[in-house]
């Protein structure tokens, strides 16, 4: 059969597109082979071979790891502590870059350079010594002592920062002569203005704290105040491993992030690159 | 009298410092101070003192606990363990994610398919991710004993447990590198890959003469990226292999919670925090002092 040029070129681009996703499901199939997996017993999953056709489908797993674990519980945890750090991350740095892009101030340089230099200190250095301040202030097992630590981060000043920037400082100035306060000027023209780089930080935090394991790991130990990553990591390290259930609960704690991450990555890839977000 | 500047028209600007901006700076500043500045310096204070079972001062001791600590040759082991996690994370998630980037620069319809997949794993938490590659690695029936026809201990043997937690830190890494390199490589200008594949310049001299050096400074700073990131493997090695076999993949921040949290050795782990935060400040000034050199900034 003769192609013609044009012919030959399309079916190029359909090879390149095919060979393209079949490279991504293999990058992805850990996560395609627990959601399969999670749909089989346990007697599936312990005879040799393994095998996903011809066995039955069943949602045992799930009925489980919902009926034997606070699953429900962990989420609602989790969910609290995402929006009130959101909420409180956003706050928090649009306060303080408007400061620093609006203001003059003396020393306004020396503490916008505290601010950036904290961005050198990984949260892994001071983990230790924050859970000694966390746990005098007796805040383990409370969702204070979850959120406290993280409601503020030098990337997210800097990234509403930037945005800052970009508004015209005759804006500004414009604003006041018509009798525009300083703090009306910041909530109904500022922060309206930088609603996108507000939604890529919110959507970027939400992936980052939902899936936090290390600080939740230190200051809760009790099933009422674990989030779902830690809810999972003892299911994962129990005593008794039954892989049918882990691979459910597994499936459970992944679901969110990775809705919202399909549906925000556009977000996320304008918020990551746009303030230079550390991953 | 009227003031000069109001004959001649013009605004009367007083400089005046505003005690709000101070106040809108003071939240951010009170939270860094209690959760960042304060705490690192208690991490040097520790390091030099002794403390009670709940991380608490109690007295001075100078030099004791950098000298044991240092003197220890698990703590060095702790170390090559630590450095060789991170080489290798960090060179196959550069590697991979500059493959899948090199893929996907080019925008056609549908693009967005295979360009959510090369990501989609920087979404997933390292719990859930770890519990599934425990059914993948696990000896009795796991699925890759089972493909390869094995029955080797995937994280409890060695060398297998150290290619086990990196494969699965690189794959949770790879797309977050892969974003920037993508971005990186987008900003190409596309007048000036017709014109080299007009002059004949082939799809690797293109990636290695023209993408690669405008796109140098995303792909500097996704090194310094996985330079930190490489070095906090945490949840993976706590869940897939808690550090053995025989702590041979126990790495520095493993250790530095194995020492504080499980034994109540506070002043140990904050000596070791510093070295850990000596370590990475170490690395990314050499990356910075070699972006300088090499950077082709547009």
């Amino acid at each position: 059969m003769m192609l013609t040029l044009r012919q030959k070129k399309k079916v190029k681009e359909w090879a390149g597109f095919l060979i393209k996703t079949l490279i991504g499901l293999l990058f992805v199939s850990p996560l395609i082979i627990g959601l399969i997996f999670s749909f089989q017993s346990e007697k599936t999953l312990s005879t040799f071979p393994l095998r996903v056709f011809g066995s039955t489908f069943t949602m045992q797993n799930y009925v489980n790891v919902f009926s034997k674990l606070p699953l429900l519980g962990f989420l609602k945890n989790s969910v609290i502590v995402c929006l009130v750090t959101i909420f409180a991350q956003i706050v928090i740095s649009c306060l303080a870059a408007y400061g620093f892009v609006f203001f003059d101030f003396p020393l306004k340089k020396l503490l916008f350079t505290l601010v950036v230099s904290t961005m050198m200190i990984p949260g892994e250095v001071v983990v230790i010594t924050n859970y000694v301040t966390i746990q005098n202030l007796n805040m383990i097992n409370t969702y204070a002592g979850l959120i406290l630590p993280s409601m503020i981060s030098g990337t997210a000043i800097f990234l509403m920062r930037q945005y800052f920037l970009t508004i015209p400082r005759d804006f500004k100035d414009a604003a006041t002569i018509d009798g525009c306060g300083d703090m009306a000027f910041l909530f109904r023209i500022a922060v309206p203005l930088s609603i996108p780089t507000i939604i890529s930080l919110a959507i970027y935090l939400f992936v980052q704290i939902y899936n936090q394991f290390f600080w939740p790991l230190l200051v809760t130990n009790t099933n009422e105040m674990r989030t779902i990553q830690i809810g999972i990591g003892m299911l994962v390290t129990g005593d008794i491993i039954n892989y049918g259930n882990i691979l459910a609960g597994a499936i459970v704690a992944i679901v969110p992030s990775v809705i919202v991450y399909i549906f925000g990555q556009d977000y996320i890839v304008k918020g990551m690159t746009a303030g230079g977000i550390k991953g | 009298m009227i003031p000069r500047s109001d004959l001649l028209g013009k605004p009367r600007r007083r400089k005046r410092i505003k005690p709000l901006s101070y106040l809108l700076i003071l939240p951010a500043i009170i939270l860094f101070g209690m959760f960042t500045y304060y705490p690192f310096i208690k991490t040097i204070v520790l390091s030099f003192a002794l403390t009670n079972k709940s991380g608490n001062f109690t007295k001075w001791v100078g030099f004791d606990n950098w000298v044991r600590v240092l003197s220890k040759s698990s703590f060095w082991q702790v170390i090559v363990v630590t450095l060789k996690i991170a080489g290798i994370n960090l060179i196959f998630t550069f590697g991979i994610a500059m493959i899948f980037a090199l893929l996907a620069t080019e925008k056609v319809r549908w693009s967005k398919l295979y360009q959510t997949m090369y990501a989609l794993p920087m979404a997933i938490a390292s719990s859930p991710a770890a519990a599934i590659f425990l059914f993948i690695y696990r000896q009795s029936n796991g699925l890759l004993n089972n493909l390869l026809g094995t029955t080797i201990n995937w994280t409890n043997e060695m060398p297998y447990a150290m290619w086990s937690v990196c494969a699965m830190t690189i794959w949770m890494h790879v797309g977050v590198s892969f974003i920037f390199l993508l971005v990186g490589f987008r900003n190409v200008p596309e007048d000036v890959l017709e014109s080299a594949w007009v002059e004949g310049a082939g799809p690797l001299r293109r990636i290695k003469d023209i993408i690669i050096p405008i796109a140098s400074p995303q792909i500097f700073f996704v090194l310094f990226l996985n330079i930190n990131s490489s070095f906090k493997a945490f949840a993976q090695i706590k869940l897939l292999t808690g550090g053995g076999p025989a702590n041979q993949t126990k790495n520095l921040i493993y250790f530095i919670y194995e020492n504080a949290i499980i034994n109540g050795r506070f002043e140990t782990a904050c000596v070791q925090a510093l070295f850990l935060f000596g370590m990475i400040f170490f690395l990314t000034r050499i990356q910075f002092i070699m972006e300088k050199k090499v950077v082709h900034y547009q």
